[in-house]
């Protein structure tokens, strides 16, 4: 540690020395600014929302809509029973000369809640008073049961927010199996990559002439130039139900679209593992295609010589040299998979398994519990570090040689 | 160890390389007898490396065979002929360790762990590494990685060794210790060895015969003295030690022998080129078949000759001189005393006619 400190100190003096105190001090700055406010902040925040648990509904929310229901309720009978004795004393008095009257009050108590004894003349006007009232009394029963039910569950929800593990430990079975699941696929998009990449980085790396090389990278980089949701999206066109490969299949007389005959694609994951594989290609090639490069290709020419098969020259010579470039390329193959949200949301969303990012991003962007989400991405984060490890230990590969 | 190990003979039937338009090997007819010690030399881009890369299965021949102990293997690959190959820059795996290392063609061979590991380290052993089988190649010196790569190509029993220039990376003590090494194993294990070379001196001491290629072409194959005392060639006479250069015209011819007149005067020397009168000739003659003329049994031919340098080489001395027609003239004097030391200025040089080769005129070594 100390000594990489030394490196790092070392640089920054020649970063002055080479570009004056001004402009040094000017990189520098940036850079801190760029670590401090794009990376280090954001991330903070997002680690410290996903410790903290937000009540959402539950059984306090559900306590507090009864208490206000039963408040409003009372309130309506209270105003009915008034209502109720005004008429009952108006009709003592005189004989309907207030029938207009009478009316207006009608109105005005049928506006309120539905009070079907009035139109109802089977019952006197002290029969309904007397139901209301036996109702009412019912009701402030139950309303005082529910109010302290509300401050207690209140009190309890309270207790709970703020810092906790909460977020973490509501995750439900499905959304759990989602989160093992997404890794699974994960792993299985590297290693298609990989399974893909390597002859591919193999035969780039040994080709002999320099054009050809060159001429290979550049038919690998140019689909690069494209957007990525554009690329995504051509699979899209590729895959659908009427799309160019069904449509291939009907010209082929496989498939017959006249009778109506479609195969899904999209509805499955191999759908999705094949845009990932083909999105994140390059980031599996590239390193693995450097590290081969740098074989010497007399090493692969001395193991077919003393009379070994491809098979072997690949197992025992190439791959434990391209070890470092595979780790690497499996690191960041993986972290893209896991963390795609384009791939699996707009190739045939709904219709293959969730994916874990899906479940993130639900909860960011229409649950908007954006403390969950965090908690979520957290828990995404970790598994994929320990899946760095796991790779690093594997492949009895460290740091240095990866940073190389 | 030398029990299963056996050389056999490699013939090159009318074997030629083109790549596109260029022609590294002409048309080629060569034969290496079983368990020869065989060096093939010349100069960088010559073409010896490729022939190499042909017998050894890694390039295919545009045009001829190669038929190794009698068996026409043109369209086998290298891991399906009794070669092994040693690469000029060794080629040793660096991952694995020593003993991996001499293992690993046992290994493709499916021999079983045991008796690969007892194969490796007698074979260790034989190349006096004992007890260095666990160490990585990069922990080894020079000229143990060299003999680990002998080894390993060596635990295949192999019946042709090829060896692409594999002492150039090491200086010049090890590089002769290693010259008696490989003699040594090469005669302990019968193997036939291929050995590509451009320095003279390792073809010289260690081949039972000698190919000199240049530009694609193989200008002389013979045993060792003869590549050196009888040489075809104008450049093979130049590029295989050195020599002395007089150009001239053939002047006369007479029993084998022909008188070349020259800027520094008319000599004699024998008719290599079987050359006729009036025609362009050089003539060759060896900075050690030189000598001082000025005493008695004067040699046949004589020029008097400045001198412009004296290096003691030790048990010898270089002396420079500069003749009547400005030719360079090298002469290697015995340090038999102090004498060499009072030499100086114009001299009476001379040398028998037995020591000088007239050839065609042709294209010379360029130094």
């Amino acid at each position: 540690m100390p000594w990489s400190c030394a490196v790092e100190n070392w640089r920054v003096t020649s970063l002055l020395r080479s570009y004056g105190r001004m402009l040094g001090g000017l990189f520098v700055g940036l850079v801190a600014i760029w670590i401090v406010g794009l990376i280090v902040l954001p991330q903070i925040k997002m680690i410290e929302r996903a410790f903290i648990y937000e009540p959402k509904g539950g059984a306090a929310v559900q306590a507090q809509v009864d208490v206000d229901r039963i408040t409003q309720r009372l309130f309506t009978i209270q105003y009915d029973i008034k209502d109720l004795e005004k008429q009952a004393a108006e009709g003592d008095a005189g004989a309907g000369a207030y029938a207009p009257g009478a009316k207006i009050g009608e109105d005005n108590t049928g506006s309120g809640v539905a009070t079907p004894s009035i139109s109802g003349a089977s019952q006197t006007i002290e029969e309904q008073i007397a139901a209301l009232k036996t109702e009412e009394a019912e009701l402030q029963i139950r309303l005082v049961a529910l109010e302290a039910d509300e401050l207690r569950l209140k009190a309890e929800q309270e207790a709970a927010a703020g810092y906790s593990f909460r977020n973490f430990t509501t995750m439900n079975e499905i959304h759990f199996k989602i989160f093992v699941l997404t890794l699974l696929y994960s792993f299985c998009v590297t290693l298609i990559c990989f399974v893909v990449c390597y002859p591919i980085a193999y035969t780039v790396a040994q080709t002999t002439s320099r054009e050809r090389a060159a001429l290979l990278m550049l038919g690998l980089i140019i689909p690069y130039a494209i957007n990525e949701l554009l690329r995504i999206f051509a699979w899209v066109m590729i895959l659908a139900n009427k799309g160019i490969l069904n449509a291939g299949l009907d010209a082929i007389g496989v498939l017959d679209f006249s009778e109506g005959e479609t195969i899904r694609w999209v509805a499955s994951n191999g759908a999705v593992f094949c845009v990932m594989v083909y999105a994140y290609i390059l980031f599996m090639v590239f390193p693995i295609y450097n590290t081969i490069e740098t074989l010497d290709r007399n090493q692969i020419e001395a193991a077919r010589d003393l009379g070994a098969s491809t098979w072997r020259i690949h197992r025992r010579v190439v791959l434990p040299h391209a070890k470092p470039g595979v780790a690497v390329g499996s690191i960041m193959t993986f972290m893209l998979s896991a963390g795609s949200i384009a791939v699996p949301g707009l190739v045939g969303p709904g219709l293959h398994p969730d994916w874990f990012s899906q479940v993130i991003y639900r909860n960011f962007f229409e649950a908007g519990d954006w403390n969950v989400g965090s908690a979520y991405s957290l828990a995404l984060l970790v598994a994929c570090i320990i899946f760095i490890l796991i790779v690093m230990s594997v492949f009895k590969v460290g740091i240095r040689q990866i940073a190389r | 160890m030398s029990d299963g190990l056996s050389g056999n003979d490699v013939e090159l039937r009318g074997v030629s390389m083109r790549f596109g338009d260029f022609t590294a090997v002409e048309e080629t007819n060569l034969t290496v007898e079983a368990g020869e010690f065989f060096s093939i030399l010349g100069p960088s881009g010559c073409g010896k490396t490729t022939i190499l890369r042909m017998v050894s299965g890694f390039l295919q021949p545009t045009t001829g065979q190669v038929v190794i102990g009698g068996t026409d293997m043109t369209a086998l690959g290298p891991n399906r002929r009794p070669t092994a190959l040693i690469f000029q820059n060794l080629a040793l795996f660096p991952l694995m360790t020593v003993r991996e290392n001499v293992a690993f063609g046992l290994e493709a061979r499916g021999v079983s762990k045991t008796e690969r590991r007892r194969r490796a380290d007698e074979l260790l052993d034989l190349v006096a590494l004992r007890g260095q089988g666990d160490k990585r190649p990069t922990e080894l010196s020079g000229g143990q990685r060299q003999r680990v790569a002998v080894a390993r190509a060596l635990a295949v029993e192999p019946s042709v060794l090829l060896l692409d220039e594999p002492l150039s990376a090491l200086d010049l003590k090890l590089r002769q210790h290693m010259r008696a090494e490989l003699k040594t194993i090469q005669r302990k294990t019968s193997i036939t060895f291929i050995y590509i070379t451009h320095d003279q001196g390792e073809a010289l001491t260690m081949s039972d015969r000698i190919a000199v290629m240049n530009r694609g072409r193989i200008e002389q194959v013979a045993r060792t003295e003869e590549i050196y005392d009888r040489p075809a060639t104008p450049f093979v006479a130049t590029f295989v030690g050195e020599q002395n250069v007089f150009r001239g015209r053939v002047a006369g011819v007479a029993d084998g022998f022909a008188q070349v007149e020259t800027s520094s005067g008319r000599f004699t020397g024998l008719n290599a080129g079987s050359l006729s009168e009036g025609e362009d000739a050089m003539m060759f003659v060896r900075p050690e078949r030189m000598g001082l003329a000025n005493g008695s049994g004067a040699p046949a031919n004589r020029l008097s000759a400045q001198i412009e340098r004296r290096d003691l080489e030790g048990p010898f001395v270089n002396v420079f001189l500069r003749g009547r027609g400005d030719e360079e003239i090298v002469m290697h004097l015995t340090n038999a005393g102090e004498a060499w030391r009072s030499l100086t200025g114009e001299q009476q040089i001379g040398f028998q006619a037995d020591d000088a080769l007239v050839m065609r005129s042709g294209e010379l070594a360029r130094d």
